[in-house]
């Protein structure tokens, strides 16, 4: 899979990441009405997935391969008679139609919540935008505090490419001012986040 | 739009529409606390706002090797860049490349600068099938309106209204429930997004050092349209370049803040270079870089950016706060504004990205308040820059006769001027109506004809100085009193209190009798020439008069002092140096009272006594900053009760041209004002500036009888033995 950087990790400043900014970043995640698990480990969070996905009854999952394999997707979804798409073409033609979408983030920012994707994979980009709902994972060692701190990370490592924030789910309020959850994006974001580094560097 | 718009039906229509009311009153309410709570995690709003502004000022300083960067960038990376002079090279470039490349379907993410040009319409006329994907544009393109608002371009219309136009697009009955609306368009646009050919988006900025275009959205559809087709196209006008990447985070840290009172919007996307996107070939979805075109927008920017003062347009950042707070925008919308741009700043745009004569038939739009200035992300000075345009305008095609020749023969002769004022005094008995005019020398440019006159008092303040004038011996300071018109003919009575309290400080105070009109109403129709001519004989007999302090009772006065005169003469060094040293002596009273009582301990705070609440003039406020000072005066002068009312620095809706031509926008802006006072319980209104006493002594007098209006000087000489 595609990636502005294969390693984010160095690009972070080493003073201004870390789980201290956790509990901030995960407030105000909350506050624009995503939804976050902080688990210990790998296990835990394939269970909170399979939570998700019985809980709102997924006939379709696509999620990139980037998390796949290390969240054992084949296996821990095998029994629960759904479709999981992780091919790129695959992915093309059924994320329009997918109830879930699952893949990585780099990390997140406390001072808004939002949590920053490398963007450049296709497949990334129509998981993450497609189904209504989004489950993302990352490492919760990865906040940074601010959006400055953010860009120190991001203009280490983006010479080209595609890198977005995502905060919380897709809005409008663009009919009488009412915000309304959930237009072209999806209308759930679901952020989990893993003590253990699940991803190889 | 038609050279001969009616404007003022124009603004009575939207006065009457009720949900246009309903809506912007609601808004105005809703933003101010919004954007206060997204701001309380960010701990200097000052020095980001400095942030965003220093760092788009070094932009446009370098702007055209920052732009080739870009386009360098941008190139290196598999993009193509094309710079558009104007709206028909650009249409003229996209519509070769759509044939090119057998474009049939587009679909669009929110692009102003493509609106600006009527760029759907073109393509639509060419055959072509082209979708606005924000929902709020794809509203008013189903409706066929122009955006009322840069961020929430269907503020406008409420759900009824909506759900009509979402019924005959969609060919079934939509029912007006907001959430439902939205998964129809949801649905109706998908396949917009999945079969287009071509991709538009805007950009919210453009990055120098890596050739990256960065968009703000919040429905998540400019993250679909920049990844789905197969052909990508950015419009981004010149002044959405920035330097570096770095440079993206004080605009990140405020666009959302002041745009919409978020931390941050849903999506923020930065696409650097072609991004792969897939195609289909032979029933297989096939990976290929994305066709990535880059078109730099001109269309008049690159000609603003060599203006010293125009080119303060780049540091918007287009959130639209200023409209949000614009107490003529939140009055009647957008549509008025006539182009596709609204609000003080939309009137600026206008008149530098579309034509010159659509600015001069809005440019009275604004009433100079500055709640703009003091939210703007980018610090621009809206009002100041209007009223440049406005004097430019002037400049090149000159005022309508009869005003012209008012300005020279009445206003730049103080002495035809005083006596016209002395003759309106005698002249005006059987009309006076208690309703006056904020500048009094408008009522002589012929802008009043079917109004009531102002009531010019029986005896102008120059013909009562030598009985208020006492002899002080050994006086502290020799102080010079500027009365300006107001005081002088209006409110004397303002004036006499102003030498009371400041001889009782053992000061000499002297009025120099060739002063005249500070120049302000000539100064806003934008006659530069008269208004040097008048701040000549001012600056000349305040020489003459040798004092230590010039003082004002008026901040409009003081203000066009202060700033004014000094941009008046930059170009002419000798008069340049005459104004520098005079400027230095200005002191506005209040301010300078409070300063005195503080230095001999009278300003102590006092409890018990009628109650008095304060309005800030926009001028003393916003202009010289002045706050604090006035209220320490009346907290500490006993027998009043100092309370605070709702709104206090809320203009009270008068202001020059616009308060006497457009009464209809004048008069609700009052009335709020009025309504506050009652609410706040006071029995008496404090101002400092006499132009604010007139226009709230006009609405008190209808509104509110029981409530008397004073200046802050009569509270304070109230207290003065004799
Ligand atoms: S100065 Fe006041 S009236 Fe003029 S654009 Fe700004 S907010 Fe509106
Ligand atoms: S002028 Fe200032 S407040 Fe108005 S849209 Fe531009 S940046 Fe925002």
């Amino acid at each position: 899979m595609k990636k502005v950087s294969n390693n984010w990790k160095q690009a972070f400043p080493p003073e201004s990441v870390g789980t201290e900014f956790f509990e901030e970043f995960a407030m105000r995640a909350q506050n624009v009405a995503a939804k976050v698990f902080r688990v210990k480990t790998a296990a835990e969070a394939q269970s909170v997935i399979v939570e998700i996905i019985k809980s709102c009854d997924a006939k379709k999952v696509v999620a990139t391969p980037e998390v796949v394999s290390p969240l054992e997707l084949p296996t821990i979804l095998k029994s629960m008679n759904l479709n999981l798409y992780t091919e790129q073409s695959d992915i093309r033609t059924h994320a329009d139609t997918s109830d879930v979408g699952i893949a990585c983030v780099e990390f997140g920012i406390a001072e808004t919540g939002s949590v920053c994707e490398d963007s450049l994979a296709i497949e990334q980009r129509l998981i993450t935008t497609l189904p209504p709902i989004s489950i993302v994972v990352m490492n919760s060692a990865n906040v940074v505090p601010t959006i400055a701190a953010a860009f120190e990370t991001i203009s280490k490592v983006f010479d080209h490419g595609y890198i977005s924030f995502i905060t919380g789910p897709s809005r409008t309020s663009d009919i009488e001012r009412v915000l309304t959850i959930g237009v072209h994006g999806p209308s759930q974001l679901v952020i989990i986040a893993i003590d253990e580094e699940i991803r190889e560097v | 739009m038609s050279s001969n718009r009616n404007l003022k039906q124009e603004i009575n229509e939207k006065l009457m529409d009720e949900t246009l009311r309903g809506s912007l009153n609601r808004f105005a309410e809703a933003y101010p606390i919004a954007r206060a709570k997204a701001y309380e995690n960010v701990d200097d709003i000052d020095s980001l706002r400095n942030s965003v502004r220093d760092m788009k000022i070094a932009t446009v300083e370098n702007l055209e090797k920052i732009a080739d960067q870009f386009e360098e960038q941008v190139t290196k990376r598999g993009g193509k860049v094309f710079r558009a002079k104007d709206g028909d090279a650009l249409k003229e470039y996209l519509f070769n490349l759509c044939k090119e490349k057998g474009v049939k379907r587009i679909a669009k993410s929110k692009s102003m600068a493509t609106e600006e040009i009527h760029l759907n319409h073109f393509l639509e006329e060419k055959g072509l099938h082209v979708k606005e994907t924000d929902l709020g544009e794809w509203i008013i393109s189903i409706a066929g309106h122009k955006p009322s608002h840069m961020v929430m371009p269907a503020i406008h219309l409420d759900r009824n209204q909506v759900a009509k136009y979402f019924s005959q697009e969609l060919n079934k009955d939509i029912e007006p429930d907001i959430a439902y609306m939205v998964q129809e368009a949801r649905i109706a646009l998908r396949d917009e997004f999945l079969q287009a050919d071509m991709g538009i988006t805007g950009a919210n900025f453009g990055i120098a050092e890596n050739g990256a275009t960065g968009l703000v959205t919040n429905e998540g559809n400019a993250r679909l349209v920049a990844t789905l087709p197969p052909i990508q196209v950015v419009i981004i006008g010149y002044e959405k370049l920035i330097p570096t990447i770095k440079d993206a985070v004080p605009i990140l840290r405020t666009l959302p803040r002041n745009a919409t009172g978020q931390l941050m919007t849903s999506y923020m996307s930065m696409i650097s270079g072609a991004a792969p996107a897939l195609v289909k070939k032979d029933g297989q979805w096939v990976e290929q870089e994305k066709e990535l075109h880059v078109i730099l927008f001109d269309n008049g920017r690159l000609k603003a950016a060599k203006d010293d003062k125009l080119k303060q347009i780049y540091q918007c950042v287009r959130c639209a706060s200023c409209l949000n707070v614009c107490p003529v925008y939140t009055l009647v919308g957008g549509h008025v504004y006539g182009h596709i741009y609204a609000g003080g700043i939309g009137a600026i745009l206008t008149a530098l990205l579309n034509s010159m004569d659509d600015f001069k038939q809005i440019n009275e739009m604004c009433i100079g308040c500055r709640r703009c200035t003091e939210i703007c992300p980018g610090k621009i000075d809206i009002p100041g820059l209007i009223e440049y345009l406005r004097a430019k305008s002037v400049e090149q095609d000159g005022l309508p006769f009869g005003v012209k020749a008012v300005f020279e023969n009445v206003l730049a002769n103080r002495k035809v001027f005083h006596n016209l004022l002395r003759l309106a005094s005698i002249g005006q008995k059987p009309f006076t109506t208690g309703r006056v005019i904020r500048h009094l020398p408008l009522f002589f440019a012929g802008l009043a004809a079917d109004r009531s006159l102002p009531a010019v008092a029986d005896k102008p303040f120059r013909d009562r100085v030598k009985k208020v004038t006492k002899k002080i011996d050994k006086p502290v300071k020799r102080v010079a009193f500027f009365s300006g018109c107001n005081i002088d003919f209006i409110f004397p009575e303002t004036g006499e209190s102003v030498y009371k309290v400041l001889q009782d400080l053992n000061m000499e105070v002297v009025f120099p009798e060739d002063q005249s009109c500070c120049g302000k109403p000539v100064l806003g129709m934008g006659d530069h020439e008269t208004a040097r001519k008048i701040a000549k004989q001012n600056i000349i007999a305040f020489e003459e008069a040798k004092a230590d302090y010039i003082m004002f009772a008026c901040p409009t006065c003081a203000e066009t002092w202060h700033l004014t005169y000094v941009e008046l003469f930059k170009d002419d060094p000798e008069w340049s140096k005459r104004v520098e040293k005079l400027v230095h002596n200005v002191r506005e009273f209040t301010s300078f009272v409070a300063g005195e009582y503080d230095k001999i301990g009278r300003l102590n705070k006092t409890t018990g006594g009628q109650k008095v609440t304060y309005h800030d003039s926009c001028h003393m406020k916003r202009g010289l900053n002045v706050h604090t000072e006035p209220r320490q005066l009346l907290e500490s002068a006993p027998g009043y009760d100092f309370v605070e009312m709702k709104d206090c620095d809320k203009c009270c809706g008068m202001a020059g041209a616009f308060g006497v031509k457009y009464t209809e926008l004048s008069m609700p802006i009052l009335k709020k004002k009025i309504d506050n006072i009652k609410d706040s319980g006071a029995e008496v209104i404090a101002v400092a500036c006499p132009a604010c006493m007139m226009q709230i002594q006009g609405g008190l007098d209808k509104q509110a009888p029981n409530v008397k209006i004073k200046h802050v000087a009569e509270i304070i000489a109230e207290q003065i033995k004799d």
